[in-house]
């Protein structure tokens, strides 16, 4: 039986407050899995517990099969994390940012070099690829920072806010990239406030609250759970989270 | 400011002085305990001297006005470089330019709140060493020096001008980046060639005549009629109360501001629109994206640490500057030949110990807390030591050509054993302290390289401390022993 790409469980986590209670999450490898929730709802704080930034306080990780708390070398291995902020040197420029990493994943220069000029070429980059990233637009930065999450081919992705700060064309192509990679077989699981992402390229969502996983499935399947088929997924993330506050007068 | 109307110039100057009293991130209860000692016992310092010299008549002598003079510009150069500093603040990092030129304010009030907040910051920061002394000497016995207030506000604000100017103008000849570098360096080098003078004139003069040395310059001046003439007596003049020259200095300092104001709005538009557009140049290039991938982790990360350092003329230049603070040693070593050519090369020995040391630590601090992404790191699938001795290996190997630098000069001058033992120790004692800067690690931005903030900073020096004491007495020990024991040649008696 093959692993799921990503399998927390009983995780919990607190700063100054409990931040997540007993999270139960499994995502199956080859999906495009969208996490949902409102702000301050936990999402970002999963996904670095995935991605080894923060250790949970209990609970277990596991990428692949791998025990990413005990094994945590072979789980980053094959995993990306690409944060809302993009993880960048400003003065470094593109290619040489991904040559450094390319060196933290130990990947050969004769792969890693082709597929950064696709990855540049593909990302629009390829004209600024010597220019220093301190001069670049936050859409820019996003893009070469996505080139260095997708540098090592990654099995599993894990992206926070992916589209941020990318104009509609580049936004669109992300999106088609995401699915490519899905289609052959590696496994996205992203957070986005844009609903209309989540409801049009996820297979499946998980909408978070509280610290808690409240509902998961296909978009049917989270709107048979809550109760009105006919719903958009605004209509019904905004159901299962809470009301929403009234507008003032 | 509650009483003031929204968006007026006084408004907004005391908008721009609460800004400036609120440093960057979180400052510790005890630092500021002592701070606030600190400056208590300076003033119960300032009204004791006060009170003894109640009676003492201070009378404006050649050598008073000459004093004065000196001091104003002294005080004067530090407030520019100040100022140069507030003014790229200003312009390139305080982020408040875009909403204060985006409401309905003229954008010559908002620049003009903006220089009196460079000027009052400027003149806060010296009041504090200046005014706890002057103060009360005029308070008992000496209404004079009641001018020394007015004296420091004038300095301050053509300070605050002439250090806008030079930024803006730099900026528009240069460019933002160039105009950023350039002024820090600037603003480094300033600082730092004022101690290399007062430690060569303390410490670097031969043996009797370092106060000697000192007298005789101040002396030529007072001679040459230095303060106590023209324009140049304005400062003495001021300093001692002269209502005259108060009025014109205050009046001088005022027209300055208003004709900065008025001729540089232009020019601080354009600085500002400037200092939001990009800071690199486009590079077109035609290479292939190969060059820049390596083989090993350890190729990947000196190449990146070297390239960062490249970039940052100003960064760099201050972890060369650190060395400037190890003039006092330098200059001791050499008065030691005077009396005792034995020990130059132990005392050499040493003080390449105490170079590399500080050199390795500069650049171990920068590369491991100043990790401009540690979170890139921690999910990238290498073990953290494995990355801090790549980063440790990156330092030792940009810090060698300045260790280099005194054991080649003893292979020269002494002996080649001794200097290569020196060589051996040194390199052994930057490990050490590359190590103990790596075990200390904490993350902080590059940009507070110069205050090294970070935790464990007080025990961390004091092992960096006794890592240089002891090792440096190793190389100092073993190299008079080879130079002794085995009667190899000591440096010529000409160094």
């Amino acid at each position: 039986m093959n692993s799921p790409a990503l399998r927390l469980t009983q995780i919990h986590k607190s700063f100054d407050k409990p931040v997540i209670t007993g999270l139960d999450l499994t995502v199956e490898a080859g999906q495009l899995y969208a996490l949902l929730g409102p702000n301050g709802a936990g999402k970002t704080t999963t996904l670095r517990m995935a991605v080894g930034l923060t250790e949970p306080d209990q609970g277990s990780v596991e990428i692949y099969g791998i025990d990413a708390v005990r094994d945590s070398l072979a789980a980053k291995a094959i995993t990306a994390w690409l944060p809302d902020e993009p993880m960048l040197y400003d003065k470094l420029t593109p290619s040489e940012y991904l040559g450094f990493v390319a060196g933290l994943w130990r990947i050969p220069p004769r792969d890693a070099a082709p597929e950064a000029e696709r990855l540049l070429r593909w990302l629009e980059l390829w004209d600024v690829r010597d220019t220093r990233c301190e001069g670049f637009s936050r859409g820019m930065k996003q893009k070469v920072a996505l080139a260095g999450a997708m540098i090592h081919d990654p099995r599993l992705l894990i992206l926070d806010e992916p589209l941020t700060g990318l104009d509609a064309a580049m936004a669109r192509s992300v999106k088609d990239a995401l699915r490519a990679a899905v289609d052959q077989g590696k496994t996205v699981i992203v957070t986005t406030h844009i609903l209309e992402v989540a409801e049009r390229l996820a297979d499946r969502i998980g909408i978070i609250a509280g610290g808690k996983l409240l509902a998961e499935g296909t978009l049917a399947e989270l709107r048979a759970h809550a109760g009105a088929e006919d719903d958009t997924l605004e209509d019904t993330f905004i159901r299962l989270t809470s009301a929403p506050a009234a507008i003032p007068a | 400011m509650r009483l003031l109307p929204p968006g007026s110039f006084v408004w907004l100057v005391l908008h721009e002085l609460r800004l400036s009293r609120r440093p960057a991130g979180k400052r510790s209860r005890w630092l500021m305990a002592i701070g606030g000692a600190l400056v208590l016992g300076w003033i119960a310092l300032g009204v004791w001297i006060g009170s003894l010299l109640a009676h003492v008549p201070i009378v404006p002598g050649a050598m008073g006005m000459a004093g004065a003079a000196l001091g104003a510009i002294l005080l004067f150069t530090f407030m520019t470089t100040q100022s140069i500093l507030g003014s790229q603040r200003t312009l390139y990092e305080a982020g408040d330019l875009d909403l204060l030129f985006s409401a309905p304010i003229p954008p010559r009030t908002v620049m003009r709140a903006k220089l009196v907040g460079i000027a009052a910051s400027v003149v806060l920061t010296f009041a504090i060493i200046v005014l706890p002394v002057a103060l009360p000497l005029a308070w008992f016995g000496h209404p004079q020096l009641f001018g020394i207030p007015a004296l420091l506000l004038a300095l301050a604000l053509t300070a605050a001008c002439f250090g806008l100017a030079i930024t803006l103008i730099l900026a528009r000849l240069a460019g933002p980046r160039a105009a950023r570098t350039v002024g820090q360096i600037v603003a480094a080098l300033s600082g730092g060639s004022v101690f290399v003078a007062s430690q060569y004139f303390s410490n670097g003069s031969p043996r009797g005549q370092r106060g000697a040395m000192m007298e005789a310059l101040f002396e030529k001046m007072v001679a040459s009629g230095f303060g106590t003439h023209g324009v140049g007596a304005l400062p003495g003049l001021a300093a001692f109360g002269d209502p005259f020259a108060v009025t014109a200095l205050l009046a001088g300092s005022l027209l300055l501001f208003i004709l900065t104001t008025r001729g540089l709005q232009s020019l601080f538009l354009s600085g500002y629109r400037a200092g939001g557009m990009k800071l690199s140049r486009p590079k077109s290039s035609n290479r292939s994206v190969a060059r820049h991938f390596h083989n090993r982790l350890f190729g990947a990360v000196f190449a990146k640490e070297w390239r960062l350092m490249a970039r940052d003329p100003a960064l760099a230049f201050q972890v060369v500057l650190r060395l400037i603070y190890l003039a006092p040693l330098f200059f001791i070593i050499m008065r030691q030949g005077d009396d005792d050519h034995v020990l130059i090369a132990p005392s050499l020995a040493f003080s390449s110990v105490l170079i590399a040391g500080q050199i390795v630590s500069s650049l171990v601090w920068l590369a491991v807390s100043g990790e401009d992404t540690p979170d890139l790191i921690k999910v990238a699938p290498v073990r953290k030591n494995e990355i801090d001795t790549a980063k440790l290996s990156a330092a030792l190997v940009m810090s060698a050509p300045l260790a280099l630098l005194v054991p080649l000069g003893m292979a020269w001058t002494t002996s080649i054993p001794a200097a290569l033992f020196t060589l051996a120790v040194t390199g052994v004692a930057g490990w050490m302290s590359g190590m103990i800067e790596v075990t200390f690690a904490k993350p902080a931005p590059r940009s507070t390289f110069r205050k090294r903030r970070g935790g464990g900073s007080f025990v961390r020096g004091i092992a960096q401390f006794a890592v240089t004491i002891f090792f440096g007495a190793i190389a100092a020990g073993g190299v008079w022993l080879l130079t002794t024991t085995f009667q190899l040649p000591h440096l010529p008696t000409h160094l």
